[in-house]
Protein backbone atom coordinates (compact mmCIF):
# COMPACT_ATOMS: atom_id res chain seq x y z
CA UNK A 1 0.00 0.00 0.00
CA UNK A 2 1.30 3.31 -0.57
CA UNK A 3 1.64 5.83 2.28
CA UNK A 4 -1.25 7.69 2.58
CA UNK A 5 -3.44 4.90 1.38
CA UNK A 6 -4.28 4.34 -1.93
CA UNK A 7 -7.39 2.18 -1.61
CA UNK A 8 -10.49 2.84 0.11
CA UNK A 9 -13.76 1.66 -0.01
CA UNK A 10 -15.58 3.75 2.47
CA UNK A 11 -15.91 7.32 1.98
CA UNK A 12 -13.00 9.73 3.31
CA UNK A 13 -13.39 11.06 7.09
CA UNK A 14 -13.31 14.76 7.52
CA UNK A 15 -10.12 14.49 9.75
CA UNK A 16 -8.95 12.27 7.25
CA UNK A 17 -9.34 14.79 4.30
CA UNK A 18 -7.93 17.47 6.16
CA UNK A 19 -4.69 15.38 7.36
CA UNK A 20 -4.61 14.37 3.58
CA UNK A 21 -5.01 18.45 2.66
CA UNK A 22 -2.13 19.67 5.06
CA UNK A 23 0.07 16.93 3.68
CA UNK A 24 -0.23 17.58 0.28
CA UNK A 25 0.34 21.27 0.73
CA UNK A 26 3.23 21.26 3.51
CA UNK A 27 4.58 19.29 0.52
CA UNK A 28 3.38 21.18 -2.83
CA UNK A 29 5.15 24.35 -0.98
CA UNK A 30 8.65 22.35 -0.23
CA UNK A 31 8.51 22.73 3.20
CA UNK A 32 7.87 19.02 4.29
CA UNK A 33 9.12 16.25 2.07
CA UNK A 34 6.64 12.91 1.88
CA UNK A 35 10.26 11.08 2.73
CA UNK A 36 10.16 12.04 6.33
CA UNK A 37 6.70 11.40 7.17
CA UNK A 38 7.06 7.87 5.83
CA UNK A 39 9.99 7.31 7.80
CA UNK A 40 8.17 8.19 11.02
CA UNK A 41 5.33 5.66 10.05
CA UNK A 42 7.99 3.42 9.24
CA UNK A 43 9.21 3.47 12.44
CA UNK A 44 6.67 2.48 14.41
CA UNK A 45 5.15 0.19 11.84
CA UNK A 46 8.73 -1.79 11.65
CA UNK A 47 11.35 -0.60 14.49
CA UNK A 48 10.39 0.72 17.59
CA UNK A 49 7.31 -1.51 19.45
CA UNK A 50 6.95 -3.81 22.49
CA UNK A 51 9.78 -6.24 21.11
CA UNK A 52 12.54 -3.80 22.39
CA UNK A 53 10.85 -3.63 25.84
CA UNK A 54 10.63 -7.61 25.73
CA UNK A 55 14.34 -7.71 25.58
CA UNK A 56 14.73 -5.23 28.19
CA UNK A 57 12.81 -7.51 30.04
CA UNK A 58 14.54 -10.36 29.09
CA UNK A 59 18.06 -8.80 29.83
CA UNK A 60 17.03 -7.97 33.40
CA UNK A 61 15.77 -11.20 34.05
CA UNK A 62 19.01 -12.99 33.12
CA UNK A 63 21.67 -10.54 34.21
CA UNK A 64 21.36 -9.05 38.05
CA UNK A 65 23.61 -6.20 37.45
CA UNK A 66 22.22 -5.13 34.37
CA UNK A 67 18.54 -5.30 36.40
CA UNK A 68 20.74 -3.27 38.87
CA UNK A 69 21.73 -0.54 36.29
CA UNK A 70 17.98 -0.70 34.22
CA UNK A 71 16.61 0.41 38.08
CA UNK A 72 18.60 3.05 38.40
CA UNK A 73 19.00 4.62 35.10
CA UNK A 74 15.72 3.24 32.73
CA UNK A 75 17.05 5.99 29.84
CA UNK A 76 21.14 4.69 30.10
CA UNK A 77 20.74 1.23 30.43
CA UNK A 78 17.82 0.86 27.47
CA UNK A 79 20.60 2.28 25.37
CA UNK A 80 22.57 0.00 26.02
CA UNK A 81 20.64 -2.30 24.62
CA UNK A 82 20.66 0.33 21.10
CA UNK A 83 17.09 1.73 22.25
CA UNK A 84 15.63 5.71 22.66
CA UNK A 85 14.65 8.40 22.01
CA UNK A 86 11.71 10.84 21.94
CA UNK A 87 8.97 10.13 24.50
CA UNK A 88 12.21 7.93 26.66
CA UNK A 89 14.55 10.49 27.36
CA UNK A 90 13.86 9.85 31.25
CA UNK A 91 12.86 6.26 31.85
CA UNK A 92 12.04 5.21 35.25
CA UNK A 93 11.44 1.09 35.58
CA UNK A 94 8.74 -0.40 37.95
CA UNK A 95 9.78 -3.82 39.17
CA UNK A 96 7.09 -5.91 40.04
CA UNK A 97 7.66 -8.06 43.04
CA UNK A 98 5.60 -10.95 44.80
CA UNK A 99 4.40 -8.37 47.60
CA UNK A 100 3.67 -5.07 44.89
CA UNK A 101 2.09 -4.98 41.49
CA UNK A 102 2.55 -1.78 39.48
CA UNK A 103 1.00 -0.59 36.43
CA UNK A 104 0.88 3.04 34.41
CA UNK A 105 -1.72 5.00 33.49
CA UNK A 106 -1.54 9.03 32.23
CA UNK A 107 -4.72 10.96 33.14
CA UNK A 108 -3.86 13.77 31.46
CA UNK A 109 -3.08 12.64 27.87
CA UNK A 110 -1.55 9.53 26.80
CA UNK A 111 2.08 9.59 27.91
CA UNK A 112 3.78 6.20 27.38
CA UNK A 113 7.27 4.96 27.14
CA UNK A 114 7.47 4.74 23.27
CA UNK A 115 10.91 3.29 22.73
CA UNK A 116 10.31 0.65 24.68
CA UNK A 117 6.80 -0.20 24.11
CA UNK A 118 6.01 2.22 20.55
CA UNK A 119 2.69 3.80 20.46
CA UNK A 120 0.72 3.14 22.78
CA UNK A 121 -2.65 0.96 22.04
CA UNK A 122 -6.36 2.21 21.52
CA UNK A 123 -7.64 0.92 25.37
CA UNK A 124 -4.64 3.19 27.36
CA UNK A 125 -5.67 6.00 25.04
CA UNK A 126 -8.91 5.59 26.04
CA UNK A 127 -11.29 7.71 28.45
CA UNK A 128 -12.15 4.77 30.39
CA UNK A 129 -8.94 3.79 30.90
CA UNK A 130 -7.38 7.34 31.78
CA UNK A 131 -10.21 8.53 34.02
CA UNK A 132 -10.78 4.83 36.44
CA UNK A 133 -7.07 3.37 36.30
CA UNK A 134 -6.43 5.55 39.17
CA UNK A 135 -9.78 5.09 41.29
CA UNK A 136 -10.35 1.89 40.65
CA UNK A 137 -7.36 -0.64 39.42
CA UNK A 138 -8.69 -3.33 40.67
CA UNK A 139 -11.53 -3.28 38.64
CA UNK A 140 -9.91 -2.07 35.62
CA UNK A 141 -7.62 -4.90 35.53
CA UNK A 142 -10.15 -7.65 36.46
CA UNK A 143 -12.24 -5.88 33.12
CA UNK A 144 -8.71 -6.46 31.27
CA UNK A 145 -8.39 -10.18 32.52
CA UNK A 146 -5.83 -9.86 35.54
CA UNK A 147 -7.22 -10.76 38.85
CA UNK A 148 -4.71 -9.88 41.74
CA UNK A 149 -4.74 -11.70 45.34
CA UNK A 150 -5.98 -9.56 47.67
CA UNK A 151 -2.22 -10.14 49.51
CA UNK A 152 -0.86 -8.11 46.35
CA UNK A 153 -0.28 -4.18 46.74
CA UNK A 154 -1.71 -2.17 43.90
CA UNK A 155 0.94 0.82 42.81
CA UNK A 156 -0.69 3.13 40.72
CA UNK A 157 1.44 5.20 38.15
CA UNK A 158 0.13 8.43 36.75
CA UNK A 159 2.78 9.33 34.16
CA UNK A 160 2.02 13.25 34.48
CA UNK A 161 5.28 15.35 33.96
CA UNK A 162 8.69 13.76 32.48
CA UNK A 163 9.27 10.93 33.28
CA UNK A 164 7.53 7.65 31.64
CA UNK A 165 7.80 4.56 33.10
CA UNK A 166 8.03 0.56 31.90
CA UNK A 167 7.10 -1.82 34.20
CA UNK A 168 9.44 -5.09 34.89
CA UNK A 169 7.26 -8.16 35.25
CA UNK A 170 8.30 -10.82 37.40
CA UNK A 171 9.95 -13.56 35.72
CA UNK A 172 7.54 -16.54 34.79
CA UNK A 173 7.47 -19.71 37.10
CA UNK A 174 8.88 -22.57 35.10
CA UNK A 175 11.11 -20.00 32.80
CA UNK A 176 14.74 -20.55 35.13
CA UNK A 177 16.16 -23.06 32.37
CA UNK A 178 15.17 -20.64 29.77
CA UNK A 179 17.85 -18.48 27.42
CA UNK A 180 17.30 -14.97 27.40
CA UNK A 181 16.56 -15.36 23.26
CA UNK A 182 13.63 -17.67 25.11
CA UNK A 183 12.33 -15.47 27.42
CA UNK A 184 11.87 -12.46 24.86
CA UNK A 185 8.51 -13.73 23.21
CA UNK A 186 6.74 -14.49 27.51
CA UNK A 187 7.02 -10.57 27.66
CA UNK A 188 4.37 -8.71 26.04
CA UNK A 189 3.48 -4.85 26.15
CA UNK A 190 0.58 -5.85 28.55
CA UNK A 191 3.24 -7.01 31.38
CA UNK A 192 5.12 -4.01 30.82
CA UNK A 193 1.73 -1.84 31.26
CA UNK A 194 1.31 -3.90 34.28
CA UNK A 195 -2.58 -4.64 33.27
CA UNK A 196 -0.85 -8.12 33.01
CA UNK A 197 0.93 -9.86 35.81
CA UNK B 1 -5.84 25.17 31.74
CA UNK B 2 -8.35 22.85 33.98
CA UNK B 3 -9.83 21.07 31.17
CA UNK B 4 -11.50 18.27 29.50
CA UNK B 5 -8.27 16.36 29.35
CA UNK B 6 -8.22 15.77 33.21
CA UNK B 7 -9.98 13.48 33.79
CA UNK B 8 -8.93 11.54 36.65
CA UNK B 9 -10.81 10.04 38.84
CA UNK B 10 -14.01 10.60 36.54
CA UNK B 11 -17.51 8.39 36.12
CA UNK B 12 -19.39 7.64 33.67
CA UNK B 13 -17.09 6.52 30.49
CA UNK B 14 -17.47 2.78 30.84
CA UNK B 15 -15.13 0.45 30.25
CA UNK B 16 -12.00 -0.52 29.10
CA UNK B 17 -11.60 -2.68 25.69
CA UNK B 18 -9.25 -4.25 24.70
CA UNK B 19 -8.89 -5.09 21.01
CA UNK B 20 -6.22 -8.36 20.44
CA UNK B 21 -3.58 -8.18 17.90
CA UNK B 22 -4.65 -3.80 17.37
CA UNK B 23 -2.64 -2.55 14.48
CA UNK B 24 -0.15 0.70 14.98
CA UNK B 25 -2.43 2.76 13.05
CA UNK B 26 -5.76 1.50 12.25
CA UNK B 27 -6.24 4.11 9.40
CA UNK B 28 -3.34 5.43 6.81
CA UNK B 29 -4.18 8.96 8.19
CA UNK B 30 -3.36 8.03 11.62
CA UNK B 31 0.30 7.39 11.00
CA UNK B 32 0.50 10.23 8.48
CA UNK B 33 -0.76 12.52 11.36
CA UNK B 34 2.23 11.34 13.71
CA UNK B 35 4.16 11.67 10.75
CA UNK B 36 3.36 14.76 9.85
CA UNK B 37 3.83 15.77 13.69
CA UNK B 38 7.34 14.96 13.54
CA UNK B 39 7.82 15.73 9.89
CA UNK B 40 7.00 19.80 11.08
CA UNK B 41 8.70 19.35 13.87
CA UNK B 42 11.92 18.66 12.16
CA UNK B 43 11.61 21.27 9.93
CA UNK B 44 10.68 23.91 12.22
CA UNK B 45 7.46 24.42 11.24
CA UNK B 46 5.66 24.15 14.72
CA UNK B 47 7.58 24.97 17.63
CA UNK B 48 6.30 24.35 21.28
CA UNK B 49 4.52 21.03 22.55
CA UNK B 50 1.43 19.47 21.03
CA UNK B 51 -0.43 19.41 24.57
CA UNK B 52 -1.83 23.21 24.71
CA UNK B 53 -3.31 22.84 21.66
CA UNK B 54 -5.10 19.82 22.45
CA UNK B 55 -6.13 20.71 25.80
CA UNK B 56 -7.45 24.28 24.17
CA UNK B 57 -9.95 22.14 21.96
CA UNK B 58 -13.58 22.71 22.60
CA UNK B 59 -14.71 20.17 25.43
CA UNK B 60 -17.31 18.66 23.08
CA UNK B 61 -15.25 18.49 20.12
CA UNK B 62 -12.39 16.69 22.47
CA UNK B 63 -14.62 14.18 23.62
CA UNK B 64 -16.09 13.36 19.74
CA UNK B 65 -12.62 13.50 18.17
CA UNK B 66 -10.16 10.43 18.55
CA UNK B 67 -6.97 10.36 20.00
CA UNK B 68 -5.44 11.17 16.35
CA UNK B 69 -7.96 12.84 15.82
CA UNK B 70 -7.16 15.57 18.57
CA UNK B 71 -3.46 15.05 17.02
CA UNK B 72 -4.41 16.61 13.92
CA UNK B 73 -6.43 19.34 15.21
CA UNK B 74 -3.40 20.03 17.29
CA UNK B 75 -1.38 19.98 14.05
CA UNK B 76 -3.53 22.00 11.73
CA UNK B 77 -3.55 24.72 14.85
CA UNK B 78 -0.12 24.52 15.01
CA UNK B 79 0.61 25.16 11.49
CA UNK B 80 -1.80 27.88 11.69
CA UNK B 81 -0.58 29.76 14.81
CA UNK B 82 2.83 29.59 12.93
CA UNK B 83 0.93 31.25 9.70
CA UNK B 84 2.47 28.49 7.78
CA UNK B 85 -0.88 27.50 6.15
CA UNK B 86 -4.15 29.07 6.91
CA UNK B 87 -7.40 27.65 7.53
CA UNK B 88 -9.14 28.76 3.84
CA UNK B 89 -6.51 27.42 2.12
CA UNK B 90 -6.76 24.28 4.69
CA UNK B 91 -10.91 24.00 3.71
CA UNK B 92 -10.42 24.99 -0.13
CA UNK B 93 -8.39 21.56 -0.06
CA UNK B 94 -10.84 19.77 1.74
CA UNK B 95 -13.51 20.93 -0.35
CA UNK B 96 -11.88 20.56 -4.05
CA UNK B 97 -9.86 17.01 -2.70
CA UNK B 98 -7.99 14.21 -3.45
CA UNK B 99 -7.71 12.53 -0.01
CA UNK B 100 -4.52 11.11 -1.07
CA UNK B 101 -1.83 13.41 -0.15
CA UNK B 102 0.40 14.60 -2.74
CA UNK B 103 3.60 12.88 -2.85
CA UNK B 104 7.20 14.73 -3.52
CA UNK B 105 9.76 13.42 -5.76
CA UNK B 106 12.36 15.67 -3.84
CA UNK B 107 13.67 13.87 -1.03
CA UNK B 108 15.16 15.18 2.66
CA UNK B 109 17.79 12.67 3.56
CA UNK B 110 19.52 14.86 6.20
CA UNK B 111 16.18 15.53 8.13
CA UNK B 112 15.42 11.67 7.63
CA UNK B 113 18.30 11.33 9.46
CA UNK B 114 17.48 13.75 11.89
CA UNK B 115 13.95 12.24 12.59
CA UNK B 116 15.43 9.24 12.91
CA UNK B 117 18.15 10.21 15.37
CA UNK B 118 15.26 11.74 17.69
CA UNK B 119 12.86 8.61 17.52
CA UNK B 120 15.02 5.84 17.44
CA UNK B 121 18.23 6.03 19.22
CA UNK B 122 19.98 5.94 22.48
CA UNK B 123 20.51 9.38 24.45
CA UNK B 124 21.40 11.28 27.82
CA UNK B 125 19.26 10.89 30.34
CA UNK B 126 16.52 14.06 30.61
CA UNK B 127 16.90 16.02 34.08
CA UNK B 128 19.35 18.17 36.03
CA UNK B 129 20.50 18.76 39.33
CA UNK B 130 18.29 21.54 41.11
CA UNK B 131 18.15 22.93 44.27
CA UNK B 132 15.08 21.11 45.51
CA UNK B 133 12.87 22.69 48.61
CA UNK B 134 12.07 18.84 49.51
CA UNK B 135 13.62 15.38 50.34
CA UNK B 136 12.84 12.20 50.22
CA UNK B 137 10.45 10.62 53.18
CA UNK B 138 8.82 14.51 53.25
CA UNK B 139 4.92 14.88 54.00
CA UNK B 140 4.25 17.33 51.07
CA UNK B 141 0.18 18.80 50.37
CA UNK B 142 -1.00 19.64 46.70
CA UNK B 143 -1.36 23.46 46.80
CA UNK B 144 -4.93 24.22 46.02
CA UNK B 145 -5.05 26.50 42.69
CA UNK B 146 -6.71 26.93 39.49
CA UNK B 147 -4.32 27.64 36.75
CA UNK B 148 -5.58 28.88 33.66
CA UNK B 149 -2.42 28.43 31.42
CA UNK B 150 -0.76 24.16 30.27
CA UNK B 151 0.33 22.72 33.44
CA UNK B 152 0.67 19.04 34.80
CA UNK B 153 -0.80 18.51 37.76
CA UNK B 154 -4.30 16.44 38.30
CA UNK B 155 -7.26 18.21 39.99
CA UNK B 156 -7.96 14.91 41.76
CA UNK B 157 -4.78 15.28 43.63
CA UNK B 158 -5.32 18.88 45.08
CA UNK B 159 -5.14 19.49 48.85
CA UNK B 160 -3.85 15.99 49.34
CA UNK B 161 -1.21 15.04 51.50
CA UNK B 162 1.62 12.47 50.01
CA UNK B 163 5.01 11.48 50.59
CA UNK B 164 8.20 12.37 48.22
CA UNK B 165 9.36 8.84 47.08
CA UNK B 166 12.35 9.99 45.15
CA UNK B 167 13.56 13.73 43.57
CA UNK B 168 13.69 12.94 39.91
CA UNK B 169 15.31 15.92 38.84
CA UNK B 170 14.82 19.70 37.12
CA UNK B 171 13.31 20.08 34.03
CA UNK B 172 11.43 23.68 33.09
CA UNK B 173 7.74 23.78 33.83
CA UNK B 174 6.17 24.04 30.87
CA UNK B 175 6.22 27.61 28.97
CA UNK B 176 9.22 28.24 30.56
CA UNK B 177 13.17 27.88 30.92
CA UNK B 178 14.40 27.53 33.73
CA UNK B 179 14.71 23.97 35.42
CA UNK B 180 12.63 23.11 38.35
CA UNK B 181 12.39 20.40 40.43
CA UNK B 182 10.11 17.26 39.92
CA UNK B 183 9.02 14.84 42.46
CA UNK B 184 7.73 11.42 42.51
CA UNK B 185 5.00 11.67 44.88
CA UNK B 186 3.16 8.73 46.55
CA UNK B 187 -0.10 8.91 47.52
CA UNK B 188 -2.73 6.46 49.82
CA UNK B 189 -5.72 5.40 47.70
CA UNK B 190 -7.95 6.25 50.80
CA UNK B 191 -6.36 10.02 50.76
CA UNK B 192 -7.18 10.27 47.36
CA UNK B 193 -10.99 8.90 46.96
CA UNK B 194 -11.89 8.16 50.90
CA UNK B 195 -12.21 5.66 53.25
CA UNK B 196 -14.08 3.21 50.93
CA UNK B 197 -11.33 3.00 48.11
CA UNK B 198 -9.80 0.29 46.81
CA UNK B 199 -6.60 -0.40 48.99
CA UNK B 200 -3.01 0.71 47.56
CA UNK B 201 -0.95 3.57 46.48
CA UNK B 202 -1.14 5.86 43.53
CA UNK B 203 2.33 8.09 42.32
CA UNK B 204 2.52 10.38 39.96
CA UNK B 205 5.63 13.33 39.61
CA UNK B 206 4.66 17.06 40.27
CA UNK B 207 6.48 20.20 39.98
CA UNK B 208 7.70 21.75 43.26
CA UNK B 209 5.58 24.54 42.37
CA UNK B 210 2.86 22.55 43.17
CA UNK B 211 3.54 21.44 46.28
CA UNK B 212 3.43 22.65 49.65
Amino acid sequence: MTAGGGHHPAEPTEVERRVAAIESLLVEKGLITSDMVDAVVETYEHDVGPLNGARVVARAWVDDAYRARLLADGTAAVGELGFGGAEGEHLAVLENTPAVHNVVVCTLCSCYPWPVLGLPPRWYKSFAYRSRMVREPRAVLAELGTVLPGDVEVAVWDSSAEVRYLVLPLRPAGSEGLAEDELVPLVTRDHMIGVAR
Amino acid sequence: MDGIHDMGGMHGFGAVVAQPGEPVFHEPWEGRVVGLMVAAGAAGLIPGSLRPRIESMDPAAYLAASYYGRWAHALEAGLVATGTLTVDEIDTRVAGGDPVPTRSSATSPALVAAIGGFLDAPGATSGVPVAAAFAVGDRVTVRRMAPEGHHRCPRYVRGVAGTVTRVAGGWPHPGEHEPEAIYTVRFAMADLWGADAEPGSLALDLWERYLA
